[in-house]
């Protein structure tokens, strides 16, 4: 498998999308997460275990700094394993609980209307929220 | 019989099953993604909805993730986990207007027990139970040493749109053969 494209500083985490894995842009002075695309890598932990990782001092430093504008999620996915599930999970916990300690976060999440599997997905993650508000979103039709 | 006989049987008898593919032997995570490739193209190419393209996919995802991290056949390199090559089968076809997928690999007999007792539960379960099991069980942190096979198990109890059906063979030894059947 090649090695997908990564980038991070303080300032962004990048990784780009390969076949298994999905787009990752965190633009941290922007307080802008993007996830996009498919996600059943080889080695779910592997992959997003440094991702969490970046995640949580981020989110403990805004802890402290307590914004006053939201800190924005933005999911758009096509299709993840039970693994990955887990670690979106574990990033939605993450962000709840920076919300419960006054961080304004917002998830945006989009989907395929047609596409039944993610829609559920979308409602499910939603329900596991209270303080972090979840926004569902249907994705336009694509111009063909 | 001659050997073309022999293989042609072999053959047909795989087609009478409806198998789209059959493979036997070791899998890696190179493997998973090229069938993976080539059974989504197929689906599209038969213009299957793409709702059970992807549940027919999801599915073979979780079981051949299981078979890599399972298999008590296995060969790891020094190199650790994304150079595993585990020894299993799996199998997509049709019958009676259903796709299936199916993959069998052996394991430790205690860990295909355990495996049995799991699955019995789940396949007990209707799909409402199904789903609010699955969120509970992402709620909570990983298993020591599971390596995710739990949501896995569910995760595919949860895409097939018919109780999943699942066997253990005894074999010579601690050891037993595991299979799994889910239907979409």
């Amino acid at each position: 498998m090649p090695t997908a494209f990564a980038y991070e500083s303080m300032d962004t985490l990048f990784l780009q999308r390969t076949e298994r894995s999905p787009l990752l842009e965190f633009d941290f002075v922007g307080r802008r997460l993007r996830i996009e695309g498919e996600s059943y890598p080889e080695d779910a932990a592997a992959f997003f275990g440094p991702v969490l990782k970046s995640l949580e001092s981020y989110l403990s430093e805004l802890s402290v700094q307590r914004p006053s504008s939201p800190l924005r999620l933005e999911l758009r996915m096509a299709y993840f394993n039970s693994s990955s599930a887990k670690a979106l999970m574990n990033i939605f916990q993450m962000l709840e609980s920076a919300a419960r300690q006054g961080v304004p976060v917002e998830v945006h999440w989009y989907y395929d209307p047609e596409d039944e599997t993610m829609q559920e997905f979308g409602e499910d993650f939603s329900e596991d929220l209270e303080y972090a508000r979840f926004n569902l979103h249907e994705l336009e039709a694509q111009p063909s | 019989m001659s050997m073309a006989e022999d293989y042609f049987r072999f053959h047909q008898k795989m087609v009478g099953e409806g198998v789209i593919f059959s493979f036997v032997g070791y899998l890696s995570e190179g493997i998973l993604f090229s069938l993976g490739e080539a059974l989504k193209q197929k689906m599209r190419l038969d213009a299957t909805d793409a709702n059970v393209t992807k549940r027919v996919f999801a599915i073979f995802v979780e079981q051949v993730q299981n078979i890599i991290r399972y298999s008590a056949e296995r060969l790891e390199s020094d190199e650790g986990r994304p150079n595993e090559l585990s020894s299993g089968m799996i199998t997509v076809g049709r019958e009676e207007g259903h796709f299936f997928v199916v993959c069998g690999n052996c394991v430790l007999r205690d860990e295909g027990e355990a495996l049995t007792r799991r699955l019995t539960a789940l396949a007990a379960m209707d799909k409402d139970s199904i789903k609010t099991y699955y969120r509970e069980k992402l709620r909570e942190p990983a298993e020591e040493g599971s390596r995710g096979a739990s949501i896995g198990l569910i995760e595919i109890a949860r895409r097939s749109t018919r109780p999943i059906e699942f066997g253990l063979t005894e074999l010579s030894g601690d050891r037993a053969f595991f299979c799994l059947k889910a239907f979409i």
